[in-house]
C-alpha cells in the first residue's frame, strides 16, 4: 500500500502545482530537521566538553564562595573581546597615578618594573560568561601604588584609565586588596596587544572589565564616577559571584 | 478635481496599492542587500565573541634562546638576540629590567634575559570580518551612524510592507497572523522567562545586599 504522505509520482508528473508544493514541504522538512541537528549537535558538544566547568564548580574559594561563580564556563585561554586598543608597545607606556593624592606622579615602562613586584595566581571571570582560572600573573599592587602617590582621607573610588578614553570605576578598598594590580606578564608571558599589552588592570573578584586593558592611569576619586560600560547598562560594581552582570 | 477624477484616483489606489507597495519593497530591498549581509554576518561574528575572534586570527610561539645577562649593554644585547632568532631589524626596540622587546609591525618578540625565553606575538586582520565589523560597531561615528540610521528605517519599512504585500489566502490575514505573532512572541517569552534586565539587581538584593546606588554619567 502507497504511504499516504507520499504523493504518487505519476500524478506528481501531471499535475506541476502539486509538485510545487511537494517540492516546498520537503524544503521545509530539510531545513527544519537542519536546524534541530545544529542546536542539538551545539548542545552536545558545549555539554559534553565542560569538563573543566564541572570541576570548578565542586571547589571553593576558602572564603564561603564556590570557586566558580554563578552563570560561567570554565575556558583554557582568554578570549579577545574587543575594544579601542592602545599602541601596545613598552617604549610609549607611562602610567599616570593623579587625583586626590598629595604627590602625583607617571611612571613608563622601565620605572614599573624598579617598583616591588607581586606575581599572584587569580581566575577572572566575564561578565559574558567565561571563566579563566589560575592564571600566573606579575606586576605592582594597586597599593603599592597608592602608596607612592599618597592618597588623601576622602577618596573612595578608583578609575581606572585607558587609552581612547575608557574608564572603569573601583571602589577604593576594593581596589586596594592585595590581589588587585596592574600587570604586564601572564603566565610567564606578556599580554599580547588583544589581552591589553603592556600594562592592563587585574581586579579578579569584579567581571573582567573592570580589569581595564591598554592602562593609562590610576586617577583616584572622591566621588563615585561610573565607566564605558558602567554607563552603557553594566552594573556599577559587578560582583561575579552577585551575578552583577547589568545595572 | 471633479468627483469622477477623485473616484477615479481613489479606484486607482485601491487597485494598484499592494502592487506599488511589492514595487518598493522589491526596490529598497535589493539596496537593502549589502547592508544586510554586512550586518547580519558581522552580527553572527560579534554574538559569538566569547567562543572566537571575529576581527584577527592570531599566534603565540615560544622559543628559547641563550640567555643574555643584564650587564650586556643593549646594542650588543639586541645584536646577540636578532643574530638568535634570525630576524630582520624591528621597527623599535626596548630594554627594562630582564625584559627585552622587539617590536614589528605585524608582530612582537620579548626576550626574557634570565632565562632567554622568547615569546613571540601576532596576528593577521580577517579582512572582510573586520571591516564589517567595525561599520557594525560604528566605531568610525559621524556619517555611519546617518548610514545606519537610514538603513534601520528601510528595515522598518521592509518589515511593515512584507506584512500587506501578498492579499488573501497566503498573506497577512491566513498563516501571516500566526507567524507575526509567533515571532513577536520570542523575544517577550525570553524576557519573561530570563526575568530581563533587572533581574541580576533583584538576585543580588534577595542575596541580601543592598543594590548600589543610583549612578550618574561622569561629569553630570
Amino acid at each position: 500500500m502507497r504511504d499516504p504522505r507520499h504523493p504518487d509520482p505519476v500524478e506528481l508528473e501531471r499535475d506541476p502545482s502539486l509538485q510545487r508544493r511537494w517540492d516546498r514541504r520537503r524544503f521545509i522538512q530539510g531545513a527544519a530537521a537542519g536546524t534541530v541537528l545544529v542546536a542539538v549537535g551545539g548542545a552536545l558538544y558545549r555539554l559534553g566538553g565542560d569538563e573543566l566547568t564541572r570541576k570548578a564548580r565542586a571547589e571553593d574559594r576558602g572564603d564561603g564562595r564556590k570557586r566558580l561563580p554563578p552563570g560561567q564556563r570554565v575556558i583554557e585561554r582568554f578570549r579577545n573581546m574587543g575594544g579601542d586598543e592602545g599602541p601596545g608597545d613598552v617604549k610609549s607606556f607611562r602610567l599616570r597615578v593623579h587625583g586626590a593624592v598629595r604627590s602625583p606622579y607617571e611612571l613608563d615602562y622601565a620605572a614599573l618594573l624598579k617598583l616591588p613586584q607581586t606575581e599572584q595566581t587569580a581566575d577572572v571571570h566575564c561578565v559574558t560568561g567565561w571563566s579563566c582560572l589560575g592564571s600566573l600573573f606579575k606586576g605592582v599592587r594597586v597599593q603599592v601604588l597608592a602608596d607612592k602617590a599618597g592618597v588623601k582621607g576622602d577618596v573612595r573610588h578608583v578609575i581606572f584609565e585607558a587609552h581612547h578614553g575608557y574608564t572603569t570605576n573601583v571602589p577604593f578598598r576594593e581596589a586596594i586588596a592585595p590581589s588587585v594590580m596592574v600587570t604586564y606578564r601572564m603566565n610567564g608571558k606578556p599580554f599580547a596587544i588583544e589581552h591589553g599589552a603592556p600594562v592592563r588592570g587585574l581586579v579578579p573578584d569584579l567581571y573582567f572589565w573592570k580589569s581595564a586593558k591598554w592602562l593609562t592611569g590610576i586617577r583616584f576619586v572622591v566621588d563615585d564616577e561610573p565607566g564605558y560600560w558602567e554607563v552603557r547598562g553594566y552594573h556599577n560594581h559587578a560582583d561575579p559571584w552577585k551575578e552583577e552582570r547589568y545595572g | 478635481m471633479s468627483d469622477a477624477s477623485e473616484g477615479s484616483l481613489a479606484t486607482l489606489i485601491r487597485k494598484r496599492w499592494r502592487g506599488w507597495l511589492r514595487a518598493f519593497h522589491r526596490d529598497l530591498g535589493y539596496l537593502a542587500v549589502g547592508l544586510t549581509v554586512i550586518y547580519a554576518v558581522s552580527g553572527l561574528a560579534i554574538n559569538h565573541i566569547a567562543d572566537w575572534d571575529p576581527n584577527f586570527t592570531t599566534y603565540e610561539r615560544e622559543r628559547t634562546i641563550a640567555p643574555i645577562p643584564a650587564d650586556v649593554p643593549d646594542d650588543a644585547a639586541i645584536a646577540q638576540a636578532r643574530a638568535a632568532l634570525g630576524v630582520g631589524p624591528p621597527r623599535s626596540t626596548y630594554r627594562a629590567g630582564d625584559e627585552l622587546h622587539l617590536e614589528y609591525d605585524d608582530r612582537k618578540l620579548v626576550v626574557y634575559g634570565d632565562s632567554g625565553q622568547v615569546t613571540e606575538q601576532g596576528r593577521e586582520a580577517r579582512f572582510f570580518l573586520r571591516v564589517a565589523n567595525w561599520l557594525h560597531y560604528n566605531r568610525g561615528k559621524q556619517a555611519w551612524t546617518y548610514v545606519a540610521d537610514v538603513y534601520a528605517f528601510l528595515l522598518l519599512y521592509l518589515a511593515c510592507s512584507g506584512l500587506f504585500m501578498i492579499k488573501g489566502k497566503k498573506g497577512f490575514l491566513y498563516r501571516g497572523v500566526i507567524l507575526v505573532g509567533l515571532g513577536a512572541a520570542v523575544p517577550i517569552a525570553y524576557v519573561v522567562w530570563s526575568g530581563g534586565p533587572s533581574a541580576a539587581n533583584q538576585a543580588a538584593r534577595t542575596a541580601g545586599e543592598p543594590a548600589p546606588a543610583p549612578t550618574a554619567a561622569p561629569g553630570s
